[in-house]
C-alpha cells in the first residue's frame, strides 16, 4: 500500500471528507494557518468540500475522513471513497471510534429511541443508522484520533506521508505525558480521571488545567480497563457512572471492552 | 417539471444539499436538505452529570464549540443557583469574542472571498491572492489563540467549567493578546471596505424579521438573558419557545422555527440590524459608513456585518483584558442546589443559541438545544426561492442558478453539524 503511494512521482492526490461529526477535525486542518499554503502546494487537494467547490471525485492516494457512519449516505460515500483510494486515514474520534454519538452503543433500543424522538414522520432523505466508526465497514490504513485531532500530529503525519512513510501511532496512555508534565495525579485526589486507559497525544492538556481526562482520544492499545474500572469502583463511583463516563467519547472499542467486562463479572 | 440539484453544498460546515423543483418558469419547491446524520445530543445527556453534559455539548460543533459551552454553562449555573465572580464572567466573554473572530474570518476569507473574486475555493485563491488570504489567516489565528489561552485548546477546550475555570490564564498571556488585537485593527478595516464597496444585487431584497440576544445595559454584545426581535418585542430567555415555535419537516434532521408564523433570520446581520446603533468606537464609524436600509432586506450583507463585528471584537477585547487583569483569581464556585431549570442564551457566530435544561438530583433530566442554523433554514429557503424565480425569468442557465443559490446559503454561514443534532427528547 504505502509503496504504491511512495512510488507516485507527482504530488499526492488528497481528499478530505466529513461524514457525520462536528467538522472540528477538518477545521483543525484549516487551523494550520502557518502551514496551510505549504500544504496546498505540496499536495494536490482533489476534494475538500468544506473548503472548495471544484472537487474532483477521482482516484486518490490518500483520503482523510472525519465523522462517523450515521446515515445510509455516509456509508455509500465511505465505500465509494475506499474503492478509489490507496490509503484511508480516519481523523478524529467520530471516525476512529464512533464519537460521542455512539455513546449509546450499549443501549439496545436505538431504533425505538429514534422513533420516540421523531415520532412517525417518514423522512424523504437517506435514513439514519446507529453511529459507528468507519472501520466497522471498510479497511482503514491509519488512525489519527482526538476530539479534535492535534494539529502537530496531523502535520507530522502529512509530512511523513509526503516523504513516503507511514504516520506513527501513539501507543501509550495519557498518564505518560501527564508524568512528563509533572502534574499531581488526580486519581490520588479522588477525581475520576480516565487518563490510564486513554491514548496519549494531547500532552495531557486537561490534567494540565487541573481537570480530569474525559477520554476524547479513545482507548489506548491494550487498555487496562479492568483495573481502571475496579479503581474507580473503589473511589466510590457506581458501575453505571463509570460506564457513562467511559462512553462519553470512547465509542465502539470501549463498548466492546465494557461488554466483555460486564460478561465476566456475571 | 424538472429538478435542479446541488448534491453537496460546498464551502459550508457539514453535509447539506439544495433541491429546487421547477415547472417552466415557476418554482414549485425549494428545499435545503440537511443530510448530516442526527447525533441525538439531547438524549446523550439524560441521566449524566451536568459536568459530563458540558464535556459533550461543545462537540455538537467544531466551529461554535465555545458558544455551546458558554450557553450550556449559563443554563447549568441557572439551574444550580451558581453566581460566578466578575473575573470568570469577563474571561468567558473574552473567549466568546475570540470564537467570533475565528469563525467570522474563516467564513469571510476562506469560504466567501472566493465567490467575490470568482474562484472555486481557497486553494485556488492561494495562488493569486496569497497576501489577502494571509491577512485573513492572521485574524483567524488570533481568534484561535484567544480560545487556546482561555479555554485550554483551540477546539473543544475543557478549561471553562461550571463555576469558573480549571486554570486561569496568566497576565502575561492576556496582555500579549491585547497588544495583538490592537495591531490587527488595520487588517480588518481594509476588509470591511472591500466587502462594503462590493455590489450586492437588488433582486433578493425582501423584508424579514431579525432575532438576536438582547445584551444588558443597552450594550452591543453576544450574551444576555432576554431576546430582542426586530419588531421591538423583548422576550425573557425562559420564554424562548414563544420565539422559536419549532417543528419537524421530512427533508431535514434539523427542526425548523417560525416567529409570528413567519421565517426569521439570526446571525451577524440580525445583531447589526437590531443593535448596530449601540456600537461605539471605530466599529460605530464603519457601521455608519456602510449600513443602510437594504441591510434589513438582503442576507448577503451578512458578510459585511461579520467584518464589522470582527472590528468590534478587536476593540472590545482590549477593554475586557484591562478589566480582567485587575481582578483576582478565585476557586471554582460550588452549586447551591441539586434541582432546577434554566435557559442559557448566547449569540453563536451564526446567531442566537438556546440551551435549556432541567436538572434533578444533580443529574440531567431534560435538555433542549436550539441552534441558529436550524432557525435560519426557513428564511434561507425563502430567499433562495426569490432568487430562483428571478433567475429563471432572466433565462439564466441551471448551473448559474445553482451557483447563486449556493452563494445565498453560504452568506448565512450555515453550520450544519449544529443544526442536525436537533431533536426533541420524548421521555418514556
Amino acid at each position: 500500500m504505502i509503496e504504491e503511494v511512495i512510488m507516485a512521482k507527482e504530488r499526492l492526490k488528497i481528499g478530505i471528507y466529513g461524514l457525520t461529526g462536528c467538522a472540528g477535525d477538518q477545521l483543525t486542518i484549516l487551523n494550520c494557518e502557518d502551514e496551510l499554503f505549504d500544504f496546498f502546494r505540496a499536495t494536490e487537494i482533489c476534494s475538500f468540500p468544506m473548503a472548495k467547490s471544484d472537487n474532483l471525485e477521482e482516484n486518490l492516494d490518500i483520503a482523510f475522513i472525519e465523522g462517523s457512519v450515521s446515515t445510509e449516505e455516509d456509508l455509500r460515500l465511505l465505500k465509494d471513497i475506499r474503492e478509489r483510494t490507496k490509503m484511508v486515514i480516519a481523523i478524529g474520534n467520530c471516525s476512529c471510534y464512533g464519537g460521542p454519538q455512539s455513546g449509546l452503543l450499549l443501549d439496545k433500543n436505538w431504533r425505538k429511541r429514534i422513533k420516540q424522538i421523531y415520532g412517525d414522520i417518514k423522512f424523504d432523505i437517506p435514513p439514519p443508522r446507529n453511529h459507528k466508526p468507519i472501520n466497522a465497514y471498510v479497511n482503514v490504513n491509519s488512525l489519527i484520533p482526538g476530539c479534535p485531532i492535534d494539529k502537530g500530529e496531523f502535520l507530522r503525519a502529512i509530512s511523513r506521508l509526503i516523504n513516503g512513510d507511514l504516520p506513527i501511532p501513539i501507543n501509550y496512555p495519557v498518564c505518560v505525558e501527564c508524568k512528563y508534565n509533572e502534574n499531581e495525579c488526580l486519581l490520588n485526589k479522588n477525581i475520576m480521571c480516565l487518563g490510564p486507559v486513554i491514548n496519549a497525544g494531547c500532552n495531557s492538556i486537561c490534567v494540565n488545567h487541573n481537570l480530569p481526562c474525559v477520554g476524547c482520544r479513545g482507548p489506548v492499545i491494550e487498555a487496562a480497563i479492568t483495573s481502571e474500572f475496579e479503581l474507580l469502583l473503589k473511589k466510590g463511583l457506581s458501575s453505571d457512572d463509570i460506564r457513562n463516563r467511559a462512553m462519553l467519547f470512547a465509542g465502539a472499542p470501549m463498548a466492546q471492552m465494557l461488554k466483555k467486562l460486564m460478561e465476566t463479572k456475571k | 417539471m424538472r429538478r435542479l440539484n446541488v448534491n453537496h453544498l460546498t464551502r459550508v460546515e457539514g453535509n447539506g444539499a439544495i433541491t429546487i423543483e421547477v415547472d417552466g418558469k415557476k418554482v414549485k419547491r425549494v428545499r435545503i436538505e440537511i443530510i448530516e446524520g442526527p447525533r441525538l445530543f439531547e438524549t446523550l445527556a439524560i441521566g449524566k452529570l451536568p459536568s459530563e453534559n458540558l464535556n459533550l455539548v461543545p462537540r455538537i460543533c467544531g466551529i461554535c464549540t465555545l458558544s455551546h459551552r458558554y450557553a450550556s454553562i449559563r443554563a447549568i449555573e441557572k439551574c444550580l443557583g451558581i453566581a460566578v465572580p466578575k473575573k470568570t464572567f469577563l474571561l468567558r466573554e473574552l473567549m466568546h469574542h475570540g470564537e467570533m473572530i475565528e469563525s467570522h474570518s474563516l467564513h469571510i476569507f476562506l469560504l466567501t472571498l472566493p465567490d467575490l473574486f470568482g474562484y472555486p475555493g481557497a486553494p485556488a485563491l492561494a495562488d493569486k491572492y496569497e497576501e489577502y488570504l494571509k491577512e485573513g489567516l492572521e485574524l483567524k489565528k488570533f481568534g484561535n489563540r484567544i480560545m487556546e489561552v482561555v479555554s485550554g485548546r483551540v477546539i473543544h477546550g475543557e478549561n471553562p467549567v461550571i463555576g469558573g475555570f480549571g486554570k486561569f490564564p496568566t497576565e502575561k498571556e492576556l496582555l500579549k493578546l491585547s497588544s495583538q488585537a490592537r495591531c490587527l485593527i488595520p487588517l480588518i478595516s481594509h476588509t470591511i471596505d472591500l466587502l462594503g464597496d462590493s455590489k450586492i444585487p437588488k433582486y433578493l431584497d425582501q423584508e424579514t424579521q431579525y432575532v438576536c440576544v438582547n445584551p444588558p445595559k443597552k450594550r452591543y454584545g453576544f450574551s444576555g438573558d432576554s431576546i430582542l426581535i426586530s419588531d421591538g418585542q423583548v422576550f425573557d430567555a425562559e420564554d424562548y419557545k414563544k420565539v422559536t415555535n419549532e417543528r419537524v419537516v421530512d427533508h431535514s434532521y434539523a427542526k425548523r422555527a417560525l416567529y409570528n408564523g413567519k421565517p426569521y433570520t439570526t446571525g451577524a446581520i440580525a445583531r447589526i440590524n437590531n443593535l448596530g446603533d449601540r456600537l461605539n468606537g471605530m466599529a460605530a464609524e464603519y457601521y455608519h459608513k456602510y449600513w443602510n436600509n437594504r441591510w434589513k432586506k438582503n442576507p448577503i450583507f451578512n458578510n459585511t456585518a461579520q467584518a464589522i463585528e470582527i472590528l468590534y471584537c478587536l476593540e472590545k477585547i482590549q477593554e475586557l483584558i484591562d478589566q480582567i487583569i485587575a481582578l483576582r483569581n478565585h476557586k471554582i464556585i460550588k452549586p447551591k442546589k441539586e434541582n432546577g431549570t434554566g435557559t442559557g442564551l448566547v449569540e453563536a457566530p451564526r446567531g442566537i443559541l438556546f440551551h435549556s435544561y432541567e436538572i434533578k438530583n444533580g443529574r440531567m433530566e431534560k435538555s433542549d438545544i436550539i441552534t441558529p442554523t436550524g432557525q435560519n433554514l426557513d428564511d434561507i429557503e425563502r430567499y433562495m426561492r426569490k432568487a430562483a424565480e428571478h433567475l429563471l425569468e432572466k433565462n439564466e442557465k441551471d448551473n448559474e442558478i445553482l451557483r447563486q443559490l449556493e452563494i445565498i446559503a453560504r452568506a448565512y454561514d450555515p453550520c450544519i453539524s449544529c443544526s442536525s443534532h436537533l431533536i426533541r427528547v420524548v421521555r418514556k
